[in-house]
């Protein structure tokens, strides 16, 4: 086995879950980025939320365009934080269904990691219920593909994952949340300009197309948008509280020290 | 009744919790709305059912656990008080985060949810339990959540959803027009649907819906970079708290040694004076230069005896000098109940321990650990495999299910693994602590017994 284990910090997998728990009616993917440590250790540092060319259910893949963006955001946080960065694994949801990787999932995971062998898999299940227990369940799991004895086929290969601890999240990771509702509003207006381009529609149909763009942002600003910014209020509000006590806190050990 | 928490505030309390060690806890915030739902039936021309809404808008993470009740469950309104502020008026509940345990609520929680429900005066305060299992090898997590409300009788449990995108439908463009070749029907929306567009052709409502778009973007964006602003300080904050912490134990470490250092030395001179006289474990903690512990580090600010934390480091120093340590140590083990599953430099404080000669003979665990995760289902029962069926799981999905199977069997045999590279330390006071659990371990048990330890 290429990779021993994966340590995901944990202010990248707060932007996946967010990520995962946008929609439940699709997958949605991204790319990690973070370093393979001699030890065989690939360490998640960040993750890039991108766009799915290909909507069909189950077929999550990347476009070449995208792992080439990717590998140019990545040596932007190489630069940025100093250390060496690459694209080293990818994520995506499974909301509704089995955190486990479909065929499909484990095919593609062989294929990347035919470029690269330490190239690691993530799953993140959620939206998933258990009607009489009425408990809620959200997974995530970690693989590698590797091929059958038996056939030509590939199959799943389990990769330890951690979440490290990281008490205050990275500029990288936040910057990365934001991302989702340009991102979604780009969809969208691609989506829309392909349609107005379409010169024989009546002015009503046009209408109507108008209005599901409207229609569509807006649900796009109540469920996202909306959402993130209260949460960054919140959180804002959380990191003053914290610094003020902080502050009292080092007061507090400074004089003892002086004591000493 | 239905209860509803935005995905930012679900992953938010997600993120608390994988920062923590031990369990974790906070309050929940938001609101509880009515909702009158009118229905018609046979028998009754109108029905209104009011449904009670849930709102949870935000969560406040305790910083610490007992920070608002003691041992005894006793909640302290003082304490409460203090945590809460003015946040105090929007509670509806509490969470609490627990890793290995059962969906249930457990003694503690339940008296505590007492205390608070008359306290805070809210009647129905709910009480969101997330419980955490893994599989052995740690590839696959779970995180489980359920939302109580133990004020009332029945129905106990609400189910929690968490609004999203959902349905946003692209398909919902018409990309043809309904044949038509009245001339009137054309003509006239042509007419009066000119209204809706610019000069350019272009819908009106497009442009002003994207501005308000933009504008929102921008203060996302604008918030984001205070946000970030205030994470940067707050690092800072807590490295430069960390350091005094450091060097204030440090110095208290000296001038102990120098007190035993003088007191041996006294009693010595009394007696026929030796070439050696310096006691073995003065002269290891002088040999020893305090650093940091290596990454991935605790935040040090669970309520930790201090000489955990130095012996971690301790064992670096001692250690660096043997081989480095091969892959399989690093493989994170099965936990104990109560512990994280992230990588804590277990294998070396485990180490300490066999050299400490503690009564670990048989064993190179010093904790009883399960070999198979807790897997129950919340309502008493089990389940073999963590991989459960979820709702509306896919066929195609059958062939990987079957290889969990192997998995949840293996036993703890791969602790025998953990040790052999290890080297043995003598010369350690018997007061610290035995390494391998990870600091501040809820000592919640549950009275039912349920922990799997």
């Amino acid at each position: 086995m290429a990779v021993s284990a994966v340590h995901l910090e944990s202010d990248a997998f707060l932007v996946c879950m967010n990520h995962a728990l946008s929609t439940e009616k699709e997958e949605v993917m991204g790319l990690c980025i973070g370093e393979v440590e001699v030890t065989r250790i690939v360490h998640i540092h960040s993750v890039i939320i991108l766009r799915r060319s290909d909507k069909r259910k189950d077929r999550v893949e990347i476009s070449p365009e995208q792992l080439s963006a990717a590998s140019t955001e990545a040596e932007r946080l190489a630069d940025m934080t100093g250390r060496p960065m690459r694209v080293v694994g990818w994520y995506h949801s499974h909301p509704h269904i089995t955190v486990w990787p479909s065929h499909v999932d484990v095919r593609t995971q062989a294929m990347y990691q035919m470029l690269d062998q330490c190239f690691v898999g993530l799953i993140f299940s959620c939206f998933i219920e258990d009607k009489n227990t009425k408990t809620g369940r959200v997974l995530y799991t970690c693989f590698q593909s590797v091929q059958a004895q038996k056939s030509s086929e590939y199959e799943r290969v389990e990769i330890p994952i951690h979440v490290v601890p990281r008490e205050a999240i990275g500029k990288v990771c936040l910057e990365s949340a934001v991302e989702l509702p340009r991102i979604l509003c780009q969809e969208e207006q691609d989506t829309y300009r392909k349609i107005h381009s379409l010169a024989h529609l009546d002015p009503v149909t046009k209408i109507h197309n108008g209005s599901v763009f409207t229609k569509n942002l807006c649900s796009q600003m109540s469920a996202v948008s909306g959402p993130l910014l209260q949460w960054l209020e919140d959180r804002l509000e959380q990191n003053k509280h914290s610094i003020v006590e902080l502050q009292q806190e080092k007061e507090k050990l400074l004089q003892e020290l002086a004591a000493l | 009744m239905a209860a509803s928490i935005s995905g930012y505030t679900f992953s938010s309390v997600c993120y608390h919790s994988a920062n923590s060690n031990s369990d974790h806890e906070g309050f929940l915030l938001g609101d509880v709305r009515q909702e009158e739902t009118v229905s018609i039936s046979d028998t009754q021309i109108s029905t209104a059912e009011l449904l009670q809404i849930v709102e949870i808008h935000n969560h406040d993470p305790c910083a610490q656990l007992f920070s608002f009740y003691d041992y005894a469950g006793k909640v302290s309104e003082e304490n409460l008080n203090s945590i809460l502020k003015d946040r105090r008026k929007k509670v509806i509940g509490w969470y609490r985060f627990r890793r290995n345990t059962q969906q249930q609520m457990s003694f503690r929680e339940q008296i505590i949810h007492k205390q608070l429900t008359q306290l805070l005066g809210v009647p129905d305060l709910v009480f969101l339990l997330f419980s955490f299992i893994s599989t052995a090898n740690s590839s696959t997590h779970a995180l489980e959540y359920v939302l109580f409300r133990p004020n009332r009788r029945y129905n106990q449990r609400i189910t929690l959803s968490i609004p999203n995108l959902g349905n946003t439908s692209q398909q919902e463009y018409k990309i043809s027009s309904v044949p038509n070749t009245s001339l009137n029907y054309a003509k006239v929306v042509k007419e009066h649907g000119a209204e809706f567009f610019d000069k350019d052709g272009v819908m009106k409502d497009i442009r002003t819906i994207f501005q308000v778009y933009s504008a929102l973007q921008d203060k996302v964006q604008a918030v984001c970079v205070e946000v970030e602003q205030s994470e940067r300080v707050k690092e800072k904050f807590q490295e430069d708290v960390n350091k005094l912490k450091q060097q204030i134990a440090l110095r208290k470490r000296k001038t102990a040694e120098e007190k035993r250092l003088r007191e041996v030395q006294n009693a010595d001179s009394r007696s026929t004076p030796e070439e050696n006289t310096e006691p073995p474990e003065a002269s290891l903690l002088s040999r020893i230069t305090f650093h940091a512990p290596s990454a991935p580090e605790r935040p040090s600010t669970s309520p930790n005896p201090p000489s955990y934390t130095d012996l971690l480091s301790q064992d670096d120093s001692l250690l660096s000098s043997s081989s480095p340590p091969t892959s399989a140590a690093l493989l994170p083990r099965p936990q104990a109940v109560g512990s994280p599953g992230h990588p804590t430099p277990g294998p070396l404080g485990m180490g300490l321990a066999m050299g400490l000669g503690l009564s670990l003979g048989t064993s190179p665990n010093p904790v009883t650990t399960p070999s198979t995760p807790y897997l129950g289902n919340g309502d008493g029962s089990s389940s073999d495999s963590l991989d459960r069926q979820a709702a509306g799981q896919e066929d195609d999905d059958d062939d990987e299910d079957d290889e969990d199977d192997d998995e949840e069997d293996e036993d703890s045999s791969e602790y025998e693994n953990l040790v052999s590279e290890t080297t043995h330390l003598q010369m350690v006071s018997a007061s610290v602590l035995v390494p391998g659990r990870p600091a501040a371990l809820s000592p919640d048990g549950d009275a039912r017994g349920s922990q799997t330890t």
